[in-house]
């Protein structure tokens, strides 16, 4: 039986991990939550997405796992950047980038498919498993059963059924990506053990946005009176989901368009669709029975920021209220913007007099 | 307002033409002023763009056709664009963006932006350009097209590409009633072909020591020139142009008097009046003989299959694709024009071009260019710091100067 | 039987005491220093003795600001933001927009007319506009930061500046010393430069902003040529109460009030 500690890295929550699996590696998301020295600067720019930054710097330090390669996406300019990089600042990895198309029209999946065979040969080269649709479909149905009982401690968290909240809740989906996946399920068994009621004081709120890997973060939160009961994160509920991928001779196509399709970051814009992504926001917001929306975006990250006012133009004609607040995967950061969030929380959670 | 400023420069230009005092630069202010009238006037049919997108394509099937960002530029360069700036910044807009697009926007909220008829977006140069295509897809109720331009140039993500172009005559064809009509397109193709060949001889003018080219010559000469191609009027720009250099060379007058520095320009030019460039050249001779976006590296097209043509073109370009191609395309340039030092005006706001700016200044200091980044706004001249630009640049060309005079060059 | 509001600003550290109908007894405003648990008693015991009254007759108290956690015996933390939007209610009913631009960081909300926020933006990643910034272009205009708000009368308006940057913005108008450039035309560019900052910080709040009735706070509202720079540039006439520089701690004190009644 092969060994399956073997790992790959990846940064994007579009990596097709379920083809990695398959391959007989473990992919392992290179998270930016570590304190390394700020070097990522030098070699990029300053001025460019921290969550990027902070992976850098990772490498450069050499705080990583024993990877046998890395697997970037073409997300955005910023995960471009950062593959170059890479290349300078680990030579010796085994690195590849897949282009990621914008839409999910059948040409793009089509594409996208095409680039999904081109990771597995990638993979092969590695001495990987060759991959067939039978072990994509296996691969798809252990990341669903991850996904389905990461949906079921994320909807228990919502009503305050998780033990640790949402920081344990952001705990699983960290472990989800770095540990063995098998393990998820049972993780998440444990964490429902307990049933906390849900305390009256927080306010329910949905977060959307992209990369907020940080446990403490959500304590933060939490102690600022926000009860988080939805997300839209690429760290959190986008990061692991649940796929459309059950015949092996369709398995390819099936899982392009299956990661394709799901709920997308920013950088997605399919064709004669302008402003989905904030109607998206919009009927998330609304369907959370949240009492205001929190947007957590890294700083200089376009796709997010350019969309800022429209999103903030749909909700604000929708009488949700909204709160704005830029992360650079630093806790100061957050903390510097506590009273921000409390002041949120005042304002949305009833009159405080 | 802007259709008066575009008609204002159209005969000022036509009239200095008459009375025979024209140069190769003014015919091309006089395209680009049309191309503006043509933008503003409300007739015709008018798409915004990417930057990536086919101009020619989209003239041969009678579309007025732009990139946003030459809308940042014109404000900028007319000293117009503070108070779109500002307007951007009341609409939520984040200070951390690039101001090309930061500027249209405030056009845009203020009206000054001509309301297109459909949209095309690319995914590249960049991910805020795309974006930017939304929101005017939204403000204007308009429909959009958007393009994936591919991260590499296989034949399978040229065929890809191409793949997008076609399906983009069928978007437009259903937006004007028009399809493409094949003889029309091969007289563009020609005409885009010819303007290769022409563009590729100023190039090599240009390259000559000392160049031919003056200091405004060829400022924004590539990237607006992708607007004309296929177009009359492209082809007659860059035959001044030929002619124009070749006369100089021939006569063997160059376009500064007493050239001893060559620089190579990367990423692009800072848009408003600034005195650095006049500043290099008189107090250091310094001319920039080369720039990163004057430059081409595409076949012609072939009118058989004028798609994978135009999708290769469109990868060619040094903002597609890894940095390493980026760099590869600088060194070139570096070589081809002789240059003894690169400077990278490193834009506010840009992830992707100035978002290299260290693996560039490594690779091209590996390759022996000395490079100097400034971080600049190319288009909001509010933070422009003239002071603190100006000493780095002396203390580079210093640097220059000595290496020069001690041939390590 | 009286009320006490707290505010714990980085510059300055107001109290204010409030009776059982919540009309305003007494107040007083302390310099922040660097240690503002001294701060914070001294102003409390300030208040008091120019009340005459003794802290066993404080029924409640709220503390708001940036040290709001370090204020002993509190009844709870409210932000700032809540707190001035309860003081300017009090100050001028129906207040619709209030602009609040103190030591360090500058702030706007639009209020539904009846104290509550309804939206809120804050500027606290830098001290462009703020007192800290008039201290500085003072100091470079060798005058009192007091006497700046006149000395802008009968200016054309023919300087600008550049940079915000309040490091920036010194140099500049030292440089514009140097050129020859009249004070009070430095000065308008001074105020017209915070007028258009702040502007900004109303658009996000209020795109539109015109007919709302808008009021300013903090200590930049005792400048009259700020005041006057940011009317302008708002087009509205703004009200500022007559204390400016309370209406936190006030506002605080009227939270405590209607807590402590409501239990």
């Amino acid at each position: 039986m092969k060994e399956k500690s073997r790992k790959i890295g990846f940064t994007c929550a579009y990596t097709p991990l379920a083809v990695i699996e398959a391959a007989g590696f473990t992919p392992h998301r290179i998270l930016p939550l570590s304190e390394v020295a700020d070097q990522a600067g030098q070699l990029l720019h300053d001025n460019i997405c921290p969550h990027v930054k902070r992976v850098l710097d990772r490498a450069l330090s050499g705080d990583l796992p024993d990877l046998q390669g890395v697997v970037f996406m073409n997300s955005c300019d910023a995960m471009r950047r950062l593959a170059d990089a890479w290349r300078t600042a680990r030579p010796t990895d085994p690195v590849t980038i897949l282009d990621l198309p914008i839409g999910a029209d059948d040409r793009s999946v089509a594409y996208f498919q095409e680039e999904i065979e081109k990771l597995a040969t990638w993979l092969g080269a590695l001495d990987g498993e060759r991959v067939t649709g039978d072990q994509i479909v296996s691969s798809v149905r252990k990341y669903n059963q991850a996904a389905t009982a990461l949906e079921r401690a994320a909807k228990s968290a919502a009503v305050g059924g998780l033990r640790g909240g949402r920081r344990a809740l952001q705990e699983l989906f960290n472990r989800s990506v770095t540990s063995p996946l098998d393990d998820i399920p049972a993780l998440v068994e444990q964490q429902l053990q307990n049933n906390e009621p849900k305390k009256d004081a927080l306010v329910p709120v949905f977060v959307f946005g992209n990369v907020l890997p940080d446990p403490d973060a959500f304590e933060m939160l939490a102690s600022c009176g926000v009860h988080v009961v939805l997300d839209d994160l690429c760290s959190g509920s986008r990061q692991i989901t649940e796929l459309d991928v059950s015949r092996a001779a369709t398995a390819w196509g099936d899982l392009s368009r299956a990661l394709l399709s799901r709920p997308a970051c920013a950088r997605s814009l399919p064709s004669l669709l302008p402003g989905e992504h904030a109607r998206r926001i919009l009927s998330m917001a609304q369907e959370s029975g949240a009492r205001g929306v929190i947007a957590h975006v890294m700083k200089f990250c376009d796709p997010y920021l350019v969309r800022m006012p429209a999103i903030r133009q749909t909700l604000r004609n929708a009488d949700i209220p909204l709160l704005t607040l830029e992360g650079d995967c630093t806790q100061r950061s957050l903390g510097q913007q506590r009273t921000r969030i409390e002041a949120f929380v005042e304002m949305i959670g009833g009159s405080p007099s | 307002m802007m259709l008066e400023y575009f008609n204002n420069l159209i005969s000022g230009i036509e009239a200095k033409q008459h009375l025979g005092k024209s140069s190769a630069r003014s015919r091309f202010a006089l395209e680009l002023a049309r191309l503006g009238r043509g933008l503003y006037s409300g007739d015709g049919t008018v798409a915004w763009c990417g930057i990536l997108a086919p101009f020619d394509l989209l003239h041969a099937m009678g579309v007025t056709s732009c990139f946003v960002e030459f809308v940042g530029a014109m404000l900028a360069s007319t000293g117009t664009v503070g108070p779109m700036m500002e307007q951007s910044e009341q609409l939520g807009y984040s200070t951390d963006g690039c101001s090309y697009h930061r500027a249209v926007y405030g056009a845009m909220a203020q009206g000054l932006m001509p309301e297109p008829d459909f949209l095309i977006g690319t995914s590249a140069v960049c991910s805020a350009g795309l974006a930017s295509i939304e929101n005017l897809a939204c403000h204007y109720g308009k429909e959009m097209l958007t393009i994936h331009v591919p991260i590499d140039d296989s034949p399978a993500a040229v065929a890809h590409l191409a793949d997008q172009f076609r399906e983009m005559t069928h978007f437009v064809a259903r937006q004007t009633g028009r399809p493409l009509d094949p003889v029309r397109l091969r007289e563009v193709i020609g005409r885009t072909n010819r303007m290769r060949e022409l563009t590729l001889e100023v190039y090599r003018l240009a390259r000559q020591v000392p160049t031919p080219a003056r200091r405004r010559d060829l400022v924004n000469f590539g990237i607006v020139s992708a607007l004309f191609l296929g177009s009359p009027g492209g082809v007659e720009v860059v035959e001044a142009y030929c002619n124009e250099f070749a006369e100089k060379v021939a006569g063997e007058k160059p376009g500064l008097a007493d050239e001893r520095l060559r620089l190579l320009w990367v990423q692009n030019r800072i848009q408003f009046a600034n005195p650095l460039e006049k500043l290099l050249e008189q107090e250091y001779g310094a001319a920039v003989v080369a720039d990163e976006l004057n430059d081409i590296n595409w076949d012609p097209i072939d009118p058989e299959d004028p798609f994978t043509g135009m999708a290769s073109r469109a990868l060619s370009v040094s903002f597609c694709g890894p940095a390493e191609h980026r760099l590869q395309v600088l060194l070139r340039l570096a070589r081809d024009y002789r240059v003894d030092g690169a400077i990278n005006p490193c834009h506010w706001g840009c992830r992707q071009g100035t978002g290299a700016r260290g693996l560039l200044e490594r690779g091209l200091r590996e390759a022996g260019v000395p490079t100097l980044n400034l971080e600049v706004d190319c288009v909001d001249p509010r933070s422009f710091s003239e002071g603190q630009l100006k000493t780095r640049l002396e203390a580079f060309m210093e640097t220059l100067s000595r290496r020069k005079s001690s041939g390590l060059n | 039987m009286a009320f006490m509001g707290v505010d714990v600003g980085s510059l300055s550290c107001d109290a204010v005491l409030v009776d059982d109908t919540g009309k305003l007894m007494g107040w007083t405003v302390v310099p922040t220093g660097a240690r503002n648990i001294e701060s914070i008693k001294r102003a409390r015991s300030e208040v008091l003795g120019r009340t005459g009254l003794l802290e066993s007759e404080v029924e409640a108290l709220i503390a708001t600001g940036y040290g709001r956690d370090r204020v002993e015996g509190r009844l709870a933390a409210v932000t700032e933001i809540t707190c001035h939007a309860r003081g300017i209610q009090a100050l001028l009913p129906g207040t619709e927009l209030l602009v609040d631009i103190g030591g360090q960081d500058s702030k706007s909300m639009r209020l539904d007319g009846k104290g509550n926020v309804m939206e809120f933006a804050m500027n606290d990643k830098c001290a462009a506009g703020t007192g800290r910034f008039l201290e500085a272009m003072a100091r470079a205009l060798e005058v009192d930061v007091g006497e700046l708000g006149d000395l802008d009368r009968g200016a054309g308006g023919n300087v600008t500046l550049s940079s915000m940057c309040t490091v920036f913005a010194e140099s500049e108008v030292v440089s514009l010393i140097a050129a020859g450039a009249e004070v009070p035309e430095i000065v308008r560019g001074l105020h017209r430069a915070i007028a258009n900052r702040t502007v900004a910080l109303v658009k996000r709040v209020a795109p539109a902003s015109s007919g709302l009735k808008i009021a300013m706070s903090g200590g930049v509202a005792r400048n009259p040529g700020v005041v006057r720079a940011l009317g302008e540039a708002l087009d509205c006439n703004l009200s500022i109460p007559a204390e400016p520089d309370i209406v936190g701690a006030l506002g605080a004190a009227l939270i405590a009030m209607e807590r402590a009644q409501r239990q």
